[in-house]
């Protein structure tokens, strides 16, 4: 965003910049910048939260009555309110705990991955309806295919399997943001009630709680050894955070 | 506090030493007082209207996302393992702050707000937007906007 807000500018635009990464902006010298400490997907920090966001947005504008640049950059003071864990946060998903089968032992097949992450998706979908009722929106919607269809077409996968979808141009673009539905279901039924999480507890309870969790990290295992290099390739960068890969 | 330590490898190693162009000099275009501007957002969460194909990964292109588009229906294709994802999934203004520019709109605080926005794909080689700025430095002109808010993701 900083090499775009250069070459903006220098096309006669005024710009300022929301920035994330203070090494970046250091280097490539946007004419303006906000720097705030806000978490990689998040640029104006609180969700739902407008005077939080007018703050953030005041103070990136108002760069641009400056006439002492370039370069200026400017700190935002404030982390989000959810930065922190909520205490009393629980899901809004109460599930069953984990069979020890899917982290340990003989690995499920792709049949019993698919029949747990459906029965486990029959207890989730509820609370997702209530997330889109209360928030009207849900992010869910790159991989072009209803809920029903995933868990078989996860398990085919799993079985050796490329299949696809019309709207992406590989098996491996397909997977990749089905994943990302995926997950993006799962976080928006776990806030379907009370306040927002931390990011952290979204994540902790996703990674360590939910079938689903357990079948992208087993997913993610099967796809580096695949012969096709795009699912090689979208497994490792695109399923499973770091943090919660096993050890 | 949410900082670059925070952030889970190996994105934080990537994020911290990615290959920076550098400029000669910095642009600096002035302009008249904030409430006085049209205000324009770009955002590199490659951001794409449901049902619409996601960006490709790398890719220079950029996309239009008009004002009028419902932001029920905008999706964030810029897809990483280590975004926090939580707080789009509740309020898409944390990534494209689209109702707070018309809120400062409405009290005056700013002008007016751009018709048209436009979306690149993050983590690309700003070498490959040229073309990208081009075409958006002159819509934007078109439009009248005179302020652009860049939002990362």
């Amino acid at each position: 965003m900083s090499a775009l807000a250069q070459m903006l500018e220098s096309r006669g635009l005024p710009t300022t910049v929301l920035a994330l990464v203070l090494p970046q902006v250091e280097k490539t010298r946007p004419p303006r910048a906000l720097m705030t400490p806000f978490l990689l997907g998040r640029p104006v920090g609180e969700p739902n939260d407008a005077g939080f966001q007018r703050r953030v947005l005041l103070q990136a504008l108002s760069l641009l009555e400056r006439t002492d640049g370039p370069v200026i950059l400017e700190h935002f003071p404030d982390d989000p309110p959810s930065w922190v864990d909520r205490a009393d946060w629980v899901p809004a998903v109460s599930l069953p705990p984990l069979d020890p089968m899917m982290s340990a032992g003989t690995p499920p097949s792709p049949a019993q991955w698919e029949f747990a992450l459906r029965a486990e998706m029959v207890q989730v979908l509820p609370a997702w309806e209530r997330f889109k009722a209360r928030f009207g929106r849900t992010t869910v919607g790159l991989a072009d295919q209803p809920p029903q269809d995933w868990p078989a077409f996860i398990a085919s996968f799993l079985a050796g399997g490329l299949p696809g979808v019309p709207l992406h141009d590989t098996p491996a673009l397909a997977l990749r943001f089905l994943v990302d539905d995926l997950k993006a279901l799962y976080g928006e039924a776990a806030q379907a009630d009370g306040g927002p999480p931390s990011a952290r507890q979204l994540d902790q309870w996703f990674w360590r709680k939910t079938v689903a969790g357990q079948l992208l990290i087993a997913l993610r295992a099967f796809s580096l050894t695949s012969e096709n290099s795009a699912l090689k390739t979208v497994g490792g960068r695109f399923f499973v955070p770091v943090p919660y890969l096993p050890a | 506090m949410a900082r670059l330590e925070d952030i889970p490898e190996p994105t934080r190693t990537a994020a911290r030493d990615i290959a920076c162009p550098s400029f000669e000099s910095t642009p600096f275009v002035g302009g008249p007082a904030l409430s006085k501007r049209r205000v324009a957002l770009v955002s590199s969460a490659a951001l794409i209207r449901r049902g619409d194909k996601p960006f490709p990964v790398g890719s220079g292109e950029h996309r239009a996302v008009p004002a009028s588009w419902p932001t029920a229906d905008i999706l964030v294709s810029h897809v990483s393992i280590n975004f926090d994802r939580a707080g789009y999934q509740r309020d898409i203004n944390v990534v494209h702050p689209i109702d707070r520019l018309h809120d400062l709109a409405a009290e005056g605080a700013i002008g007016s707000v751009a018709q048209t926005h436009f979306s690149v794909m993050g983590s690309t080689d700003p070498a490959a937007m040229a073309s990208a700025a081009d075409d958006i430095a002159q819509a934007l002109h078109a439009d009248g906007v005179d302020a652009v808010l860049l939002c990362p993701v």
